[in-house]
């Protein structure tokens, strides 16, 4: 095939991967549970507790079934994979793929992992700047009566979807049934931030907007939307639009080799 | 279990123009309390598991943690305001495939059968403003 016009991005960014977390090398893996773990320790604006707030209890900027649910979490990724690369450069959040598995990852249900508290593994609920942390229940996978994983069929057909908004009904609708599927805390708006599997689905979805995107080219959110500000950074839906320009992308294999300058 | 059956829609039949694509219309659908989980019947008021013309999940905003009033959503807006989170939403369902297992019907009832993941806290969580059948030409 021949090769498209090249991408070119401001700026002296490192563009990286986001992987899916049944690929990632034990280095790989490592390397996010000391991030999780060192934003889980932090209790001010750069740490993981604040974050969970944005979505849930006790900011509540979320998006959902609104034309913002894509734009919105999207840009939540952005910030918060941010914050996780302040604590260990270059580590990438990465995706659950639900469409060809029908189980919670590995990496996130064991309660341990190389010797101490696995921090993937839901355990509490701790609001930013208040003094207390509530334990919570267990997820319970497949306990509700949505239908079993792996949804492969349904995201198919969300790719067929031809416009932005038709597009996002349908693999918002996905998205919830994930989220009740996997309950525990994951299953309340309010909560489910809390639990670091929100993020790994999360990524899957963004994917799917990103995948989506390669296939329909040109294919944007209805104009009224573009200069919308997203909370709280007041970063716009036209600035999430390529995740390039966000310093990242999607990765079913990367491999490197140093240039001459290196 | 909540159980939840509509009066008779009427499935308007044109041989010359057979509709394409079914839809099911909530309108209004509330969601402020626990997740829950609707599966919908065409014609079936005693459900049944094989017959499911299509379901939703609501992933609910749980309780309100905040004081009084918190979660009460305005009946007016000021520019600029972005709708309150908890703003009642409107869900659509894709019927096609069980509206066109009904060749001959001219109407159909839906069931639904909504199970809030607290049963506890919400028994009845399925609560909407309107309903409407749509097909497509």
């Amino acid at each position: 095939m021949a090769n498209q016009v090249p991408t070119t991005v401001a700026g002296r960014m490192t563009l990286h991967h986001r992987r899916s977390v049944g690929k990632l090398t034990a280095p790989q893996l490592r390397d996010l549970r000391r991030a999780f773990k060192a934003a889980m320790a932090i209790e001010d604006d750069r740490g993981f507790w604040y974050f969970a707030g944005w979505h849930g209890i006790p900011f509540a900027w979320c998006e959902h079934h609104t034309e913002l649910f894509l734009p919105w979490h999207r840009a939540y990724l952005y910030y918060f994979e941010l914050a996780l690369h302040a604590q260990v450069p270059g580590v990438s959040l990465p995706w659950w793929d639900w469409t060809t598995s029908g189980h919670i990852p590995r990496a996130y249900t064991v309660k341990t992992a190389n010797g101490s508290q696995n921090p993937l593994f839901a355990r509490k609920l701790h609001v930013y700047r208040s003094h207390t942390s509530d334990p919570v229940g267990d997820r319970e996978p497949g306990a509700a009566p949505v239908p079993p994983l792996p949804y492969k069929s349904r995201w198919d057909r969300a790719m067929r979807a031809t416009s932005f908004t038709e597009f996002s009904q349908r693999i918002e609708a996905i998205h919830d049934d994930v989220h009740v599927w996997v309950g525990g805390i994951m299953s309340s708006i309010d909560t489910a931030a809390y639990d670091p599997l929100f993020y790994a689905h999360h990524v899957m979805i963004d994917r799917a907007w990103r995948i989506w995107q390669h296939r329909n080219p040109g294919a944007l959110p209805r104009h009224g939307l573009l200069d919308v500000a997203l909370r709280p950074n007041g970063i716009t839906v036209r600035q999430v639009l390529d995740v390039k320009q966000l310093g990242y992308d999607y990765a079913g294999t990367a491999s490197h080799a140093a240039g001459p300058t290196a | 279990m909540q159980r939840w059956t509509s009066d008779p829609l009427a499935v308007p039949r044109d041989a010359a123009a057979p509709f394409l694509h079914a839809d099911l219309e909530f309108e209004d659908l509330e969601h402020d309390g626990p997740s829950f989980v609707v599966r919908l019947y065409l014609n079936r008021p005693g459900g049944a598991e094989e017959a499911e013309a299509g379901h939703f999940s609501v992933f609910g905003h749980g309780e309100c943690w905040g004081d009084l009033g918190h979660c009460d959503v305005p009946t007016t807006a000021r520019a600029f305001d972005r709708p309150h989170p908890l703003t009642p939403i409107n869900i659509t369902v894709d019927v096609t495939d069980a509206l066109a297992a009904l060749p001959e019907a001219e109407e159909v009832t839906v069931t639904a059968l909504a199970q809030s993941l607290e049963a506890d806290r919400q028994a009845e969580p399925l609560r909407f403003k309107r309903l409407t059948l749509v097909t497509y030409e």
